[in-house]
């Protein structure tokens, strides 16, 4: 049973997650004004169609507006924390093109999200043990070729401790 | 209770205004993108918000930007009216300088160069003297 809508796979979270623009620390606001007929806005549509949301998934805390047919021509406004405001002509422009030049001017470029990454793995160590909700794994019985858990497999009867001491107070007597 | 500095997380907001009623207050309706967790789609959700407008200059329907106050006004306001973004009506197109309905400009994109009729016809002289005759 495929998805339902016009191009459900902007609705994947694989989709969401491929968006490549993380903005900077500073931009509060993105507001789109666009066209909803017209050549010139075609580009502006399909950045609004496809791009937002994957922009939005990167960038939670960012507020994105959008007007329709209130100008002639489609342009993107970012405000900043500091009152700043940058204004982005987009009319006639490719969706594509459009968000290369936003990633550009506003975007965290390659090597601080990487730097990020990195230190976000550092954070957390693979090696470590304890709570579900902060390490991989609580006991060492969970990594594979390891003895399990009694709980969840029964031991071999050679493993008990009862069979053991029955061994021990036989070899005794 | 000691005022708290940064009251609000987000320093700055855009909204449109709802309503006016209150005294140099203005009543603005922010709205937000939210995921939808099972459909994963995003979806505005609604929140309003108490600017302080200390010159009443917004009317309903109005697109404005708003400034956290670093400290709370009262008990529900704490944002300031910093711009109008947009005015009801009197939209101006940020790129040209000029008002704007919808895909029409109202004033002319060019600045005419062209002299007007009335100072043409001054330049050419005409008065009301006889014509010459036509033998």
């Amino acid at each position: 049973m495929p998805m339902k809508g016009r191009f459900p796979i902007r609705r994947t979270l694989e989709f969401l997650q491929k968006g490549e623009t993380v903005f900077k620390k500073s931009v509060q606001i993105m507001t789109v004004n666009y066209n909803t007929h017209g050549d010139l806005s075609e580009g502006a549509r399909k950045f609004v169609f496809f791009n937002i949301p994957q922009i939005q998934y990167k960038n939670p805390w960012v507020q994105i507006m959008m007007f329709k047919n209130m100008t002639p021509s489609p342009f993107l406004r970012f405000y900043l924390d500091d009152g700043e405001q940058v204004l982005v002509d987009v009319e006639g422009k490719d969706h594509k093109e459009i968000t290369n030049h936003v990633k550009m001017i506003l975007g965290k470029s390659d090597k601080v999200l990487e730097a990020e990454a990195l230190a976000k793995m550092e954070l957390s160590n693979p090696a470590n043990f304890g709570p579900k909700k902060y390490f991989l794994r609580e006991c060492f019985s969970e990594v594979e070729g390891q003895v399990p858990h009694p709980g969840f497999v029964p031991l071999p009867k050679e493993m008990t401790g009862k069979y053991r001491a029955k061994l021990a107070a036989g070899s005794d007597e | 209770m000691s005022t708290r500095q940064a009251s609000v997380h987000a320093k700055w907001i855009i909204g449109q205004v709802i309503g006016t009623k209150m005294k140099k207050t203005a009543k603005v309706r922010v709205t937000r993108l939210v995921l939808d967790p099972y459909l994963l789609k995003y979806y505005n959700k609604r929140k309003t918000y108490f600017a302080h407008d200390p010159l009443e200059q917004c009317t309903v329907g109005d697109v404005v930007l708003l400034k956290a106050l670093p400290e709370k006004r009262s008990k529900h306001v704490n944002h300031e009216l910093e711009e109008i973004v947009y005015k009801v009506g009197q939209v101006v197109d940020p790129l040209t300088g000029k008002r704007v309905a919808g895909k029409q400009y109202l004033e002319p994109l060019t600045e005419s160069t062209e002299v007007s009729l009335t100072e043409k016809l001054e330049q050419l002289n005409i008065t009301a003297s006889t014509p010459p005759s036509v033998s």
